[in-house]
């Protein structure tokens, strides 16, 4: 291949397609390029060098790599480009340029961060990431998500001014750009970067603009963005940060909390988002263990949930688009209308569950076996129960309010069929690489064989008597749990409403105050303006009665007098200073 | 469904032209909204006491997987997660807390749709041809929303 080709960022491709498809009007050519790029990615991917800088560029005395392939990153980017092939089939029946512009040049700025050499590219592309992610938000075209729109946006570019801040230091303190994992926070620049990389993971407080974006986006928009910002940070903790501890505490508060909130919300999409937190956290947990196998599993689950997630938003997507709803109290039933949708929806439940043959099974497990390998117990535990919790929201409830329980009586067509094809080609991969390797490199061990540590992933058996055991007790126990539950009455039934979160400080005590503040003003401010005014006309007054031609100083003495005294001043001032000098 | 095909043709013309036939049919929703496809993969679901079906298949599975622990022998980082049944008693309480607690949480933090301005309405790129279908102007149609 020539080395232009191979020395061609994937992402770079991506962009570019992307930005051309928004002005290319012809449906056809513009939806060809928006698949022919990630195809043409991925060859490029597979056909480059690891380890060596492909693109290098010197600006303003920084040294900048625009493309650099290596272990850790490698899965990241190939799960990027298939994410952005298939997010491509599933809009397919739209006729949208902006939206198939940017999807496509926003999964490509995911990549290209990705393949970054330095930290200066990481950022720039970090920023691309958020400003072409928020027209998906804006595309639904209601009032809800456009201010949501302006909400992501200012929390993405806040991530975005911390990053470069923290570059900044790091910059100042060492002279480097390079991306060299920090060993503690208490280096220079460093906090700064984790809490710019924390807040697009959305960390615990710092997490609340996922689930009030990603639910009022477009039907194609919510897939699109389910993929790629919060598993971009992902790869940035796992290249800057491995082994940092704060992240194992961070991670399991992370795997935890948005289970509760899952369990009482109404809104599908939304119950999704909470699930990404859950997901995204067992990620980070492990990057704060740091091992090799512990990292092996992040890198190894991020594979899957791009995979998996986008396969429930897809599901959940279809149904929105038929029905125009995603609220579990006006679904139910609809197996009799969709039943594809709800095959695929059901084998992304049960993947995201960590069913034995489905992906997440020998991803997770080797999280979890790391953690247990630390001792920390509680860690553990919080990461078992989540693992229930995951059943609960994402495995259970979301399958079963949507597509059977109480019938809505809601009878639509099938998804469209580029729509299924999507999700029928996201399924083949959940169940391909959860699969035992029958063959030699096929099923798990395709995925194992690409981890950042293959040594150490070859020595890992997801499939042992022991593993299986287990994990079939926990769902067959927590499913037991469920319908038991159900025949009891004791499930909590779904009802219509907002769930507060954290960023009810900022949309009600945070706007109240603006608002209590602008009112105060209103009020306040002309009063200040008045008495201003009368002051200053009143010392306007006073000084030209005092020093004008007709005024008071000019009344009875010689015009030259201020002269006069202001050189008697002066030189009293040089003889002082004559003297003490 | 009729074989129009003249006898004396290779038989694989009329299996793909049959096979065809079968799959369009099952492939096009009735004129009740029901998919045929729906009846093959998930008919099982509307067998009469489904519930009680599913309930005791679930129990007795439950007891086979911790009984299970008897005989094969899990070697685990943690040796208290070695003792039988863990994994399931882990599960069951899990599943049972997070539910539970859906309760209390529910009243304590559930507000009306409303809250925090109008919730608004699907997203414009839903089906055309959905009835009731909500027409966004240049503005939007739903209400302030902060």
């Amino acid at each position: 291949m020539p080395t232009f080709l191979t020395d061609l960022n994937p992402g770079w491709l991506l962009i570019i397609a992307g930005v051309a498809a928004m002005f290319i009007k012809q449906r056809t050519v513009r939806q060809a390029m928006t698949i022919i790029a990630p195809i043409l990615g991925i060859l490029l991917l597979a056909t480059t060098q690891h380890g060596v800088d492909h693109l290098t560029y010197n600006a303003l005395g920084l040294e900048l790599s625009f493309y650099r392939v290596d272990s850790l990153n490698f899965l990241f980017g190939l799960a990027f480009l298939i994410a952005a092939l298939l997010n491509a089939i599933y809009a397919l029946h739209t006729d949208n340029r902006m939206q198939d512009g940017m999807a496509t040049a926003y999964a490509g700025a995911a990549i290209a961060a990705t393949f970054a050499g330095d930290l200066m590219t990481l950022f720039i592309f970090w920023e691309i990431t958020a400003i072409t992610s928020v027209f998906l938000i804006l595309r639904a075209g209601t009032r809800a998500s456009y201010f949501a729109s302006l909400r992501y946006l200012g929390v993405q570019i806040l991530s975005g001014v911390l990053l470069l801040d923290g570059i900044a230091y790091v910059w100042h303190h060492t002279g480097s750009l390079s991306l060299t994992a920090f060993t503690s926070l208490n280096e220079p620049g460093a906090l700064i970067i984790f809490i710019a990389f924390g807040i697009k993971a959305a960390f615990p407080f710092l997490h609340n603009w996922l689930q009030d974006s990603y639910p009022k986006a477009s039907v194609v928009g919510a897939v699109v963005l389910s993929a790629f910002t919060t598993k971009l940070a992902v790869y940035a903790f796992a290249r800057m940060f491995p082994g940092q501890d704060e992240l194992i505490w961070i991670g399991a508060i992370m795997t935890v909390f948005p289970v509760f909130f899952a369990v009482i919300e109404n809104d599908l999409r939304r119950v999704l988002a909470y699930s990404t937190n859950n997901q995204v956290g067992f990620m980070i947990c492990a990057i704060g263990v740091g091992t090799p196998l512990a990292l092996n599993g992040a890198v190894a689950h991020a594979f899957a949930d791009i995979l998996f997630k986008g396969l429930l938003f897809m599901s959940m997507g279809a149904v929105l688009y038929r029905t125009g709803t995603t609220k579990a109290n006006e679904l139910g039933g609809l197996y009799r209308s969709m039943p594809w949708t709800t095959l695929f929806c059901l084998v992304g439940a049960i993947s995201i569950s960590a069913m034995p043959l489905f992906s997440a099974f020998v991803t997770k497990s080797m999280i979890l076996s790391a953690v247990a390998s630390t001792g920390m117990v509680v860690v553990w535990l919080m990461l078992m129960f989540a693992s229930a919790g995951v059943l609960e929201h994402s495995g259970i409830k979301i399958p079963y309010f949507a597509f059977f329980g109480h019938d809505s009586g809601k009878r639509v067509k099938e998804a469209p069929f580029n729509m299924l094809l999507a999700m029928g080609m996201a399924s083949f991969l959940c169940i391909a690489i959860g699969l035992p390797a029958f063959l030699p490199s096929f099923g798990y061990e395709w995925l194992y064989s690409l981890l950042p540590y293959p040594v150490e992933a070859a020595s890992y058996q997801p499939f042992t008597l022991g593993h299986i055991l287990a994990q079939l007790q926990l769902l067959a126990l927590a499913v037991f749990a469920f319908i038991l539950l159900q025949r009891l009455g004791l499930y909590p039934p779904e009802k219509p409403g907002v769930i507060l979160d954290t960023d009810w400080l900022y949309r009600k005590v945070g706007y109240g105050a603006v608002r209590w503040m602008d009112t105060i003003w209103s009020k306040v401010g002309p009063a200040i303006a008045a008495i201003a005014g009368r002051l200053s006309s009143r010392a306007y007054d006073n000084m030209v009665a005092t020093f004008s031609p007709r005024g008071m100083l000019s009344r009875n003495l010689f015009s030259g007098g201020m002269t006069l005294w202001t050189a008697v001043i002066l030189a009293l001032v040089l003889l002082v200073s004559f003297l003490t000098s | 469904m009729t074989d129009e095909t003249p006898p004396g043709r290779d038989t694989s013309g009329r299996f793909v032209k049959r096979a065809a036939e079968t799959v369009n049919a099952m492939s096009r929703t009735n004129d009740e909204g029901i998919h045929p496809m729906s009846k093959v993969l998930f008919g099982w679901t509307e067998a009469k006491n489904i519930g009680a079906i599913l309930f005791w298949t679930l129990a007795i599975l439950s007891i086979i997987l911790v009984l299970a622990d008897l005989v094969i022998d899990r070697h685990e980082y943690l040796h208290f997660a070695e003792s039988i049944g863990f994994f399931g008693l882990w599960g069951f309480i899990s599943f049972s807390f997070v539910v539970l607690m859906g309760w209390p949480l529910g009243r304590l933090l559930r507000r009306d749709e409303n809250y925090y301005g109008d919730a608004g309405g699907p997203p414009d790129d839903i089906d055309p041809d959905l009835e009731g279908k909500p027409l966004h102007g240049p503005n939007g149609t739903h209400g302030g929303h902060h």
